[in-house]
């Protein structure tokens, strides 16, 4: 009976010590480990975009920027109704003589140059 | 060049040609003034006499909504076919570049004399039906053109 009960002692006392080495021993890795888990899947995630297809990014306003023209708004109308001008009778052109020269011929419209 | 010459009028005998225009009635549109407004009602088509008509399309240019011009009409040539051919509205903007003149021809009663006089009817839509179709044939290439160019930036 005293033999039951010294093993049954030792055998408490140990389990305890053992208990007590592993928290020790892993408390420490635990927070070594998890660290540069969260900073890798933070990098990854900055590297995605808001969405996978789609960008959630508002449109640009360059593109809307540069139709404003650099010139007076009055000379750039005129510009335009030049243009339109020169490209219905290159058009005509093409519909009294249809070839692909005459379709594609460049005019000498200031919006092409 | 007379009235009775105008390209909408082209085969149509001088006496039909007359009795047509008398449906019609004539109204002055000063320099600068709007004869039609996009998207608006066409119950009319108009034939002009004298002077010039701009149509335009609006165009954003920067912040402004700006009139850039698609044709010009001239007398003899007729503007506003839409009041003949379904949905019956403007697609298009109409104004006087100079002191213009038109006859306004309101469908209703155009069309009762087409019904009443076929041939004329008929040689009239030949003539519109060669309005609309040259202006489709025109902005059909003016499209090409400009897709070839966007085809040429694209690929530079």
């Amino acid at each position: 009976m005293v033999m039951f009960l010294m093993v049954l002692c030792m055998s408490v006392f140990g389990l305890a010590i053992s208990a007590l080495a592993f928290g020790a021993a892993t408390r420490g890795q635990a927070v070594e480990e998890q660290a540069p888990l969260s900073a890798a899947v933070d990098e990854r995630l900055a590297a995605v975009p808001e969405r996978f297809f789609v960008r959630d990014a508002a449109p640009e306003p360059a593109a809307a920027l540069r139709l404003i023209p650099k010139v007076p708004i009055e000379v750039f109308l005129a510009q335009i109704e030049r243009h339109i001008r020169l490209e219905q009778a290159a058009a005509e052109s093409f519909l009294s003589a249809p070839s692909l020269e005459s379709l594609h011929g460049r005019t000498v419209s200031p919006l092409l140059h | 060049m007379s009235i009775e010459q105008a390209d909408m009028l082209n085969g149509v005998g001088a006496a039909d040609a007359a009795r047509l225009i008398a449906l019609g009635s004539r109204l002055h549109v000063p320099t600068g003034a709007q004869l039609f407004e996009l998207g608006t009602d066409a119950h009319d088509v108009f034939l002009i006499e004298r002077g010039r008509l701009a149509l335009t399309l609006p165009m954003r240019v920067g912040t402004r909504n700006e009139d850039v011009l698609v044709e010009e009409r001239t007398a003899g040539q007729m503007v506003g076919w839409s009041g003949l051919i379904p949905p019956h509205r403007f697609t298009l903007k109409a104004s006087a570049q100079i002191d213009t003149d038109v006859i306004v021809l309101p469908r209703a009663p155009l069309l009762e004399f087409f019904d009443a006089n076929p041939a004329v009817g008929y040689l009239v839509l030949r003539n519109l039906a060669s309005v609309v179709g040259q202006r489709l044939q025109v902005f059909q290439a003016m499209w090409l053109r400009e897709m070839q160019r966007f085809v040429e930036t694209r690929s530079s």
